[in-house]
């Protein structure tokens, strides 16, 4: 054999392929990690404190979440340069995945347009997300992050973002299943159905979890609009050192 | 005994057909609706010969075994691809919708060049045993003994038919003219498999180490779904992602 | 018109064509194949059970070789064969698949150790040895002494047709897919290709080669019921007829599929018998042993075929509207046998009739199946009067099938026969003979009577072709099937006639530019009304039963009067019947004088020379009593020289020291 093998495609489908399973496994983190505040916001609290290095520190730096949200941002740009190879490129490619689509009332290839969907939003939307948070590290926290939600009107975006993302997440986890996984051909067909099964349950426990906490920081936000600005307190920190005021 | 069946009230299907004769200058796609009754055990072959000898003798299709072994008549059946012999209308609704596969040259009407795509698709994949013995082959002696299991194995990708089936279900092939396809990848990992074919992964990957090769497969799965033979083309398809990123 | 020029032609995209094609290609000639579809769609994947070579590496194969091979085949033409033809296939077909082997059939192999099979209605187990572990196995079929039928589960001649198709790929034959000839261009005993429509687009084109190989299978779309692909029209022996110069053979010899699922037709292999399946009647009895004590459901096809529908006719059949069938079962052989072994066969049962055969019986009845006639040539493929004109497979009397083609004989022939003809082919491109010589003007000639035919198909009458084709069928499979007599020939004689007297007013209701169907139905019919004609004169003259040719009013099998080959001309194109000659088969040489078949009837008139013969063979086995079976045989009949060189060596089996 003459000559060298171009790796580059190889490479690129892998890389997509890795930084999709990178990026939903951090949504699937982030969304447990929020989710904190159904504990209550304390809970909230510390796991924030704790994601700003406090534990580790002594003190919180919110630089640091500014350095995770350039990390995804990275990752995304990553993932979106390498999946744009496979959109639609022209007006006429558009329409014949459109009209193949419809006619072929399959799942698997009407996921795929939801995902590329859902991928294109996630462009701005999640774009505007990590731009908040990059920009404002410091304002993630019980109030700050209701005050933005309610006070901001963040929860339209994330309203958004949050169906987006777990639409894109569930179906992405599901592909990758089946574009790489040694399924042994016997069972393949029960494997998928499975599988198909697994994503859906994914999907609807995170949207159901996303759901519960936005509307969480909605009320805290709505119940908290009068005093926009005004951080939380944790219980524990107000029982020792008494009105001493923290950070977010 | 059993099961042949007996009358039932029979239907008047309306079957609307997708006319184009390319040749024709004056020829416009449209569809045109034929009515034929139906009859028992009537398969898409038996009515499609029925209307064109009673009442459109030019009307264009491809018939070869009509038992469902050759794969010529391919073609979209209410919005799906599907062989038309064994096709029973009974498992139809009233109203068919018959169109030609999409992605291959149409001739006209239902008729597509599906060999002139196969036989492009084998030139570039060189999908051929290639063995550097055949100069000097010995057909006196004992063959080359081969594993039961495996022979098998390789006639269970070899059941392949050519239909193109998989190439109109596939939404990369309709959007990427040059994508090989499930039926170009199943049959690079038939050959990968027979022993009797002394090519490297690296020589594979040459081949299908592309974007338009194994690495523009998006898993939509319509392949797997659709294929009339039921191979096992998503396994495969994976399979040989894993052994070309290794290759690459 | 556009003239193509080429070496090799050949007209068929099938096994057999395409292994001629890469026999000339191997030899350093140009080689082009013309297709009427994509050539891997071609009727060959129909072939499902298997392909006999007498390798004998598995248990039911044990001590199989060329003698027995030869003997069955012989046994099962009902002595129509030419044996040195036999002989040459029974040689040459373990070379055939071991060739196929090392190009990547994935043939099923000998699992060494213990497994169960069935045989006659009961499980049994056997032990494969460990030494034949990996080997090429085999399975039973009709008509044989050995498990002989080597198979791809029950895909075999798909996994042949694509390993086939493949290599010629690799070797870089065009295959000029949709292409029909529709005559061949010929002066003076002497063909120089053929004058060929584009399917796609009407045109006419002419491609010109120094040798043409006609391998277009089979005509069985001219009887009604028929296993056949809706594409085996006989063209290739049509306008090999209408030269009026090259003969036909045997176009009588019809073969009936004794497993046709009915009422479509749609084969099942002759593989479920041979793997355990019986065939029941209506009260689900096991009937064939009353008929068939030796052979039962493996006796030949014909014999089967007969004693079907003679069980039907004594009122045994299972009614229904579309006429009376009787049943195949497969159940006893389990579920796992027929999803591995019996795949497609379990497909059609489930596409086609709603049925599961591992749970259910499958509806059967004879159907055409197979056309043991065709373009007559020497045992090296060339016709006899038309030098340069070559035909191979199904297409061809080459005749090694004679009355009756064993199951799993067809497959084989086609390859043996394709690196027989294919060096043939090159033999004469090498030879002087083998120069093109002719002028332009005969090719133009050739065209424009093409086109005139076109034209007056285009400006003709009200007859339709579509009406005309069925009425043809239906008197064939009403008149020439597996029961004759005189009356029903002569009936389908005249109305032959008047079929052909029509075909000369069908009009067309489309003039779509392009292929036109309806134009390629009313010119294929007056070439199919041609050779039907052939069939049905043929059989009419043929005052005896031979083999699948059976007459009610002549039951006995006649060495007398028909130990000869039926061989048609149609001289005169306007004529309403073929000129019949006949060429003897001269027992004094045969290795295998004519008997008893071992199954089927015992009676027959015997020619004088068979005792003759007979005591002659006994002498000459005396001898050489101390030399091998080779040399035994050499004596008898010597084959090998007509061989091509590289082809002549012994074949190897296993326990062979050599």
């Amino acid at each position: 054999m003459t000559g060298q093998l171009d790796r580059g495609p190889a490479r690129a489908d892998l890389l997509q392929s890795l930084t999709g399973l990178l990026l939903v496994l951090f949504i699937w983190g982030h969304m447990m990690f929020e989710s904190s505040i159904l504990l209550g916001k304390d809970a909230m609290y510390w796991v924030t404190k704790m994601f700003e290095g406090e534990p580790l520190f002594g003190k919180p730096y919110p630089l640091l979440v500014s350095g995770v949200a350039a990390i995804i941002f990275s990752l995304i740009a990553v993932h979106a340069v390498l999946a744009l190879r496979k959109f639609p490129g022209s007006l006429r490619q558009y329409r014949q995945f459109s009209a193949h689509m419809g006619a072929m009332r399959h799942a698997d290839t009407t996921l795929w347009y939801v995902q590329v969907v859902t991928g294109f939003a996630m462009f701005f939307l999640a774009s505007a997300h990590l731009l908040v948070v990059f920009l404002q590290p410091d304002n993630i926290g019980p109030y700050a992050s209701s005050d933005r939600i309610w006070s901001g009107r963040f929860w339209i975006l994330y309203a958004l973002l949050l169906v987006a993302v777990h639409l894109h997440a569930g179906i992405g986890i599901y592909r990758l299943a089946m574009k790489w996984a040694p399924i042994p051909a016997a069972g393949s067909k029960a494997m998928r159905r499975r599988l198909r099964f697994a994503m859906w349950g994914i999907i609807v426990f995170f949207l159901g979890l996303g759901s519960a906490s936005l509307v969480t920081y909605m009320t805290i936000g709505r119940d908290h609009a009068d005093h926009v600005g005004e951080r939380y307190i944790p219980s524990y920190r107000l029982n020792s050192h008494h009105a001493v005021p923290a950070s977010e | 005994m059993k099961r042949i069946p007996l009358a039932q009230a029979s239907r008047t299907l309306r079957l609307q057909v997708l006319r184009h004769n390319p040749r024709d200058p004056a020829s416009e796609p449209h569809l045109q609706t034929f009515e034929v009754e139906e009859a028992d055990s009537m398969t898409l072959f038996i009515a499609l010969t029925e209307i064109r000898e009673r009442q459109d003798p030019s009307l264009q299709f491809d018939f070869v075994c009509r038992a469902g072994i050759c794969g010529s008549c391919g073609m979209i059946i209410n919005g799906r691809p599907g062989l038309a012999c064994r096709t029973l209308t009974k498992d139809l609704p009233q109203d068919i919708v018959l169109a030609p596969l999409p992605a291959f040259e149409l001739i006209g009407d239902l008729s597509v060049n599906t060999g002139k795509w196969m036989r492009g698709m084998s030139e570039r994949l060189e999908t051929w045993v290639h063995n550097q013995g055949f100069a000097r082959l010995d057909i006196d002696s004992l063959e080359q003994p081969m594993e039961p299991a495996l022979a098998e194995q390789i006639y269970e990708l070899e059941r392949c038919i050519e239909c193109g089936c998989c190439v109109a279900a596939c939404g990369t092939a309709r959007m990427h003219e040059d994508f090989v396809g499930a039926v170009g990848l199943n049959q690079v990992t038939r050959f990968r498999l027979d022993p009797r074919d002394e090519r490297s992964d690296a020589e594979f990957y040459q081949l299908v180490g592309t974007e338009a090769g194994v690495f523009g497969c998006m898993t939509l799965l319509g392949c797997e779904d659709l294929c009339p033979k039921e191979l096992p083309l998503a396994t495969q398809i994976a399979f040989l992602r894993r052994r070309m990123v290794a290759a690459g | 018109m556009q003239i193509i020029y080429t070496d090799v032609l050949v007209i068929g995209g099938g096994l057999a064509g395409q292994r001629a094609a890469i026999g000339a290609k191997r030899r350093g000639h140009d080689a082009i194949v013309l297709s009427l579809v994509p050539a891997k769609r071609s009727h060959s994947a129909a072939a499902q059970g298997g392909m006999q070579a007498s390798l004998g590496n598995c248990l039911g194969g044990a001590g199989d070789n060329e003698d027995i091979h030869f003997a069955d085949t012989v046994r099962g033409s009902d002595w129509g064969a030419d044996q040195v033809v036999v002989r040459m296939f029974a040689h040459t077909a373990p070379k055939a698949i071991r060739e196929l082997a090392a190009w990547g059939v994935p043939w099923n192999r000998v699992e060494r150790g213990e497994r169960e099979i069935t045989v006659d209605g009961s499980r049994q187990t056997i032990a494969e040895p460990d030494a034949a572990h990996g080997l090429i196995t085999s399975r039973n079929f009709g008509g044989t002494e050995k498990h002989r039928a080597c198979y791809v589960s029950d895909g075999t001649g798909h996994a042949m047709l694509y390993t086939m198709s493949n290599q010629a790929i690799a070797a870089g034959i065009p295959v000029h897919e949709r292409m029909e000839a529709l005559a061949l261009i010929h002066d003076s005993g002497r063909c120089h290709g053929a004058i060929v429509r584009n399917l796609m687009t009407g045109e006419l084109l002419a491609y010109i080669a120094r040798a043409t190989c006609i391998a277009t299978g089979g005509f069985g779309r001219i009887y009604r019921v028929s296993t056949n692909a809706v594409i085996n029209e006989g063209m290739g022996a049509a306008i090999a007829l209408e030269t009026g110069v090259a003969t036909l053979g045997n176009m009588e010899a019809i073969q009936f599929h004794p497993t046709g699922i009915f009422p479509a037709g749609i084969l099942v292999t002759e593989g479920c018998r041979g793997d355990g399946g019986l065939l029941l009647d209506v009260n689900e009895h096991r009937f064939m042993p009353d008929y068939e004590p030796e052979k039962k459901e493996l006796a030949s096809r014909d014999v089967v075929s007969r004693r079907m529908e003679e069980h039907i006719a004594a009122g045994h059949g299972a009614k229904t509207r579309f006429g009376e069938h009787l049943w195949l079962d497969i159940r006893l052989l389990g579920a796992d046998h027929i999803n591995n072994k019996l795949r497609e066969v379990k497909e059609i049962c489930q596409y086609f009739l709603g049925i599961d055969p591992v749970r259910e019986l499958i509806p059967v009845r004879p159907a055409q199946h197979y056309s043991m006639g065709g373009v007559r040539t020497d045992h090296r493929g060339e016709s006899p009067q038309l030098r340069g004109l070559f035909a191979a497979g199904e297409a061809a009397c080459w005749d090694m099938h004679g009355f009756n083609r064993l199951g799993g004989n067809s497959v084989a022939e086609t390859v043996v026969a394709g690196m027989i003809v294919g060096d043939a082919m090159a033999d004469f491109c090498d030879s002087v003979g083998g120069e093109l010589s002719l002028s332009s003007a005969l090719v133009n000639d050739f065209g424009r009577r093409e086109q005139a035919r076109l034209a007056a198909i285009a400006s003709g009458g009200n007859e339709s072709a579509f009406e005309l084709t069925r009425l043809m069928q239906e008197t064939m499979t009403a008149q020439v099937g597996i029961f004759r007599d005189r009356e029903r020939l002569e009936q389908a004689v005249s109305t032959l006639q008047v079929l052909q007297l029509r075909s000369r007013d069908i009009g067309l209701r489309s003039n779509a530019p392009g292929a036109n169907p309806e134009l390629v139905t009313a010119y294929r019919l007056q070439r199919m009304l041609k050779l039907a004609q052939c069939v049905a004169y043929g059989a009419l003259q043929r005052t005896e039963s031979r083999g699948a040719h059976f007459r009610a009013d002549y039951p006995r099998r006649d060495d007398l009067n028909w130990m000869r080959r039926t061989l048609a001309r149609w001289p005169e194109a306007e004529a309403g019947l073929p000129t019949l000659e006949y060429e003897a088969l001269d027992i004094m040489q045969m290795e295998l004088p004519p008997g008893w078949r071992g199954y089927g009837a015992r009676d027959y008139i015997e020619h004088p020379d068979t005792a003759l013969r007979k005591q002659q063979v006994d002498e000459i086995v005396a001898t050489v009593a101390d030399a091998d079976r080779h040399a035994r045989q050499q004596a008898l009949m010597p084959f090998r020289h007509l061989l091509p060189a590289h082809l002549r060596h012994h074949n190897q089996r296993l326990g062979d020291t050599s």
